[in-house]
């Protein structure tokens, strides 16, 4: 979605203190609403969610671990149910069920000295060697190959991943229960003290998200030489400071895309900032008022834009026109660079259904003309999705990684039995 | 009436009174007036054939001095001179008069035109200004740009300026348009003329006439190759003609040959490209395009009105949005239309699509296709899918010439979205490898050529019928 901030949308910093004021119920609820109204969109919605989850854990009644755990389930479900175009949702609720997972086997094995390992951690083991166990419904992205999938099979993952994820699913087949039986046993341990333990972990989420940006631009210099022509396309928070970062250390040269008309109001400002602060280090910039950027990819050396979410197949969920970009840069074999915390790497895999996400059309058709209202069966595209095979490197505030090290970052930040955490009926 | 009435007495005292202080004034009325009776006094008309005959006079000198010269020091273009002397002759000033030796070699393009050398620097700087805010590495690309007509060469034809004019604010865009127009304005042009006395119209025309007008239309905007092509086509049918057929003859000819160019090259080509075109198009289909490219409205219209069953996917470019246009004709045909007002959703609907037709504006020697910025991207995404991609280009539009590999090498600047923050292409290349085939109006069995046969249609066109 283009990041066309309008004036009534809440700022981040007035949303969690409008949250943090109700009680937990009423900001739920809020959240959810302006999530449907995309008033809270992109790259927000993280911090949003790790705010309402560390809500949820300190003020929702629990008795022990799987109480917890259900609760963020199902607080988790509604979320990601409100905004399935925002998968970076899901992420974030499946980072703070593990830290949970993690925290309460860490009470557990302080307490009992057996010193096993907890049942999460040895089905993550089996996630990363193995296919996962047979028993397991319908979403099972991580067994899938990470290859861009026919037509037809993508009409079927669509049919199985993101509109089933609401549905009852039949409780005895549910994995998950079995899986944190185990956890049960943990039940009697202080719950006290998990408390503070899992809000600090939410801390540290949330400082990963606000950091990550940093981060990422922490790399700006190794990846931009001195005279390269840059395309940023639609710069989001995270190339702005990735560019201007690197604007202090290189001499080079920016071309700015926007999909709209540079002229409208909304990105002319936002434009104007970056461009101003670029000027300051001596970093030119040329917008290009283009819609296709074949034309100006000879002359281009690297492309770089930021990924709302990055599959597990390596895939990327874009605003739209980045794949545009992307293409056109591999049609002349120039490194396209996806930027993006690894927060955004989502265990899922792609759908159609929400890379064709449409939006307002009014933009581009006037409707004071009836006729062409009648005649136009407008389609405007705002996300939009980049097949694995466009993106060169992943730029996390990890460092750079590739394709084919991104099962490895996953199953180092998830928990497979929370990867279809969504499916667990709650209390909707 | 009665104004003129004291306007007259009012005017008589007066010129009694100025006579005796300005002789230059008076000697005007005087001379009109006693005319037929003093020899001594000369009329205007007579004062300037014999400045004229004088001039004749020092020309011929200097040409004797520069033929001497010549022989010891070879000079470039020697059939300027040759060409320039009749013209002097017709259209000389009195500044010219002085022209010594160097002058005269330094050429055909001073000597025949005084007012263009004096407000040439002008337009220099204004186009500089405009110019400034175009990026170092992009500054090599031309752009469209509107001239004053007060500022034109005085011997541009009205009809070629009014031409030069739309082309400049691009009411006249695509090729085939601004080489119809071209070609319109021309048959006037050529209408109009009249081989001055001494001169053949086959040595007369093209540097004298002809050339202005192409130079006024190219400052307008920079030509299309399909013009360039015409153009070219056209000055050799006069270099065609003997030095002494009649010039009703050669006009006759030249009229001729335009009307018969416009019949082949236009309006047949146009009808067969969109003939064999729809013959691609089953029932089915959901047929891709980019922008609104007339031979593709065509090609739609007649698939439909062959009785196909298909729909429509247009990609619009959001700053042009002649894909709103294509898309009200469509639904007034009755072709279903989906609409996405920009590149956005390309992957999704290139995927829907089962083949694409794009509009070229012309064609490389190399098989790259030139056309409007943003179709090689959707030529691209096809050709990465799969998908049969299929441009339409009427031979004229094909450079024998000219190779490019990249869109920087031949484009424009859009004057309309040149801003002192941001640019645009108007056009981009997209390479043969991305193009399954071209049709064009030759090759009737198929209709279809691939874009790497080029080089074989345009030996085809060397055909007698056009020459």
């Amino acid at each position: 979605m283009a990041p066309t901030h309008t004036s009534h949308a809440p700022s981040m910093e007035k949303l969690v203190k409008s949250l943090k004021g109700q009680p937990l119920e009423a900001s739920i609820d809020a959240f959810i609403y302006l999530l449907k109204r995309r008033q809270v969109k992109g790259d927000d919605c993280a911090g949003a969610t790790a705010h309402i989850l560390r809500q949820v854990v300190a003020k929702s009644k629990w008795h022990d671990v799987e109480q917890l755990l259900f609760k963020v389930q199902s607080v988790g479900s509604r979320l990601v149910g409100a905004a399935p175009h925002e998968p970076v949702i899901g992420n974030i609720v499946r980072r703070v069920l593990g830290l949970i997972r993690d925290e309460a086997s860490e009470e557990r094995n302080a307490e009992d000295e057996f010193g096993s390992e907890s049942a999460s951690d040895i089905q993550t083991l089996a996630q990363v060697t193995g296919p996962p166990p047979a028993a397991r419904p319908a979403p099972t992205p991580l067994a899938r190959p990470p290859t861009l999938a026919t037509a037809a099979s993508f009409h079927a993952s669509k049919s199985k991943s993101m509109f089933n994820l609401l549905s009852v699913v039949d409780a005895a087949s549910a994995p998950l229960t079995a899986a944190s039986t185990p956890l049960s046993q943990a039940a009697h341990t202080s719950i006290n003290s998990l408390r503070p333990e899992v809000l600090d972990g939410i801390e540290e989420i949330l400082d990963e998200i606000n950091q990550a940006d940093d981060q990422i631009a922490g790399f700006a210099d190794i990846q931009i030489h001195p005279g390269d022509y840059v395309l940023a396309y639609l710069p989001s928070r995270t190339v702005e400071r990735f560019l201007i970062k690197a604007a202090s250390r290189r001499k080079f040269t920016v071309l700015f895309v926007s999909l709209e008309d540079s002229r409208s109001a909304a990105g002319e400002g936002a434009h104007a900032a970056l461009r101003k602060k670029l000027d300051a280090h001596g970093v030119n910039t040329i917008s290009l008022a283009s819609n296709g950027l074949m034309a100006y990819m000879s002359r281009i050396n690297k492309v770089v834009f930021s990924a709302k979410v990055v599959y597990q197949n390596g895939g990327l969920l874009v605003d739209s026109g980045a794949s545009v970009a992307a293409q056109a840069a591999k049609a002349h074999s120039k490194p396209v660079i996806a930027l993006g915390g690894v927060y955004k790497f989502c265990p899922e895999d792609p759908s159609d259904e929400i890379a064709g996400e449409t939006g307002d059309s009014s933009t581009y058709v006037s409707y004071a003309d009836g006729l062409k209202v009648d005649a136009l069966e407008v389609e405007n595209t705002v996300a939009d999705y980049v097949p694995p095979e466009l993106v060169d490197v992943y730029l996390t505030n990890l460092g750079p990684q590739t394709r084919h090290h991104l099962a490895a970052i996953l199953a180092d930040h998830y928990k497979a039995e929370d990867v279809g955490f969504s499916l667990i009926p709650g209390e909707v | 009436m009665a104004t003129e009435g004291s306007s007259a007495p009012a005017a008589t005292p007066a010129a009694p009174s100025a006579a005796p202080t300005t002789p230059a004034n008076t000697a005007n009325p005087p001379a009109t007036a006693t005319a037929p009776a003093g020899t001594p006094q000369l009329t205007p008309a007579q004062l300037k054939a014999k400045a004229k005959a004088e001039k004749q006079a020092r020309r011929a000198q200097a040409k004797e001095v520069k033929a001497a010269a010549a022989a010891a020091a070879p000079q470039p273009a020697p059939p300027g001179p040759d060409a320039k002397g009749g013209k002097g002759k017709g259209k000389q000033d009195a500044a010219q008069a002085g022209g010594t030796q160097p002058r005269t070699g330094t050429g055909p393009n001073l000597a025949h035109r005084p007012s263009m050398s004096g407000r040439r620097p002008s337009i220099l700087v204004v186009e500089k200004d405009m110019r400034s805010s175009i990026p170092e590495c992009f500054s090599h690309i031309p752009m469209a740009k509107r001239i004053p007509i007060s500022q034109a060469n005085k011997d541009v034809h009205p009809a070629v300026l009014v031409v030069g004019q739309q082309m400049a604010t691009f009411a006249i865009k695509d090729s085939i348009s601004r080489l119809g127009a071209t070609l319109l304005a021309f048959r006037k042009v050529i209408e109009a003329y009249e081989t001055p006395k001494g001169n053949s119209l086959s040595r007369h025309f093209v540097p004298h006439v002809l050339n202005p007008q192409i130079e006024y239309l190219t400052e307008c905007r920079p030509m299309c190759f399909s013009m360039g092509n015409a153009i070219r086509l056209l000055k050799a049918k006069v270099n065609s003609f003997d030095i002494d057929t009649p010039e009703d003859e050669a006009k006759e000819g030249l009229l001729e040959m335009i009307d018969l160019f416009m019949n082949e090259r236009i309006t047949l080509a146009e009808f067969v490209i969109s003939k064999n075109a729809a013959k691609q198009i089953y029932d089915g289909d959901i047929v891709l395009t980019y922008g609104r490219h007339r031979l593709v409205e065509k090609t739609f219209l007649k698939a439909k009105e062959n009785g196909v069953d298909f729909a429509v996917s247009i990609i619009d470019d959001p700053y042009d949005r002649g894909g709103q246009e294509l898309s009200k004709s469509l639904k007034e045909a009755g072709i279903p239309v989906y609409y996405s007002p920009n590149l956005g959703g390309l992957r999704h609907n290139v995927r829907r699509a089962t083949n694409i037709l794009l509009g070229a504006e012309a064609v490389f020697a190399n098989g790259s296709v030139h056309a409007a910025a943003g179709t090689a991207d959707v030529a691209v995404a096809a050709t990465n899918t799969g998908k049969k991609v299929t441009a339409l280009c009427e031979t004229i539009n094909f450079d024998r010439e000219r190779v490019s590999v990249d869109a920087l090498t031949y484009n424009e600047i859009d004057p309309e979205q040149h801003s002192s923050d941001g640019f645009r292409l108007l056009f981009d290349t997209t390479r043969d490898q991305y193009i399954a085939g071209v049709i064009t109006e030759f090759e009737s069995g198929t209709g279809n050529s691939p874009a790497q046969a080029i080089l074989a249609l345009l030996r085809k066109q060397e055909d007698p019928t056009i020459n």
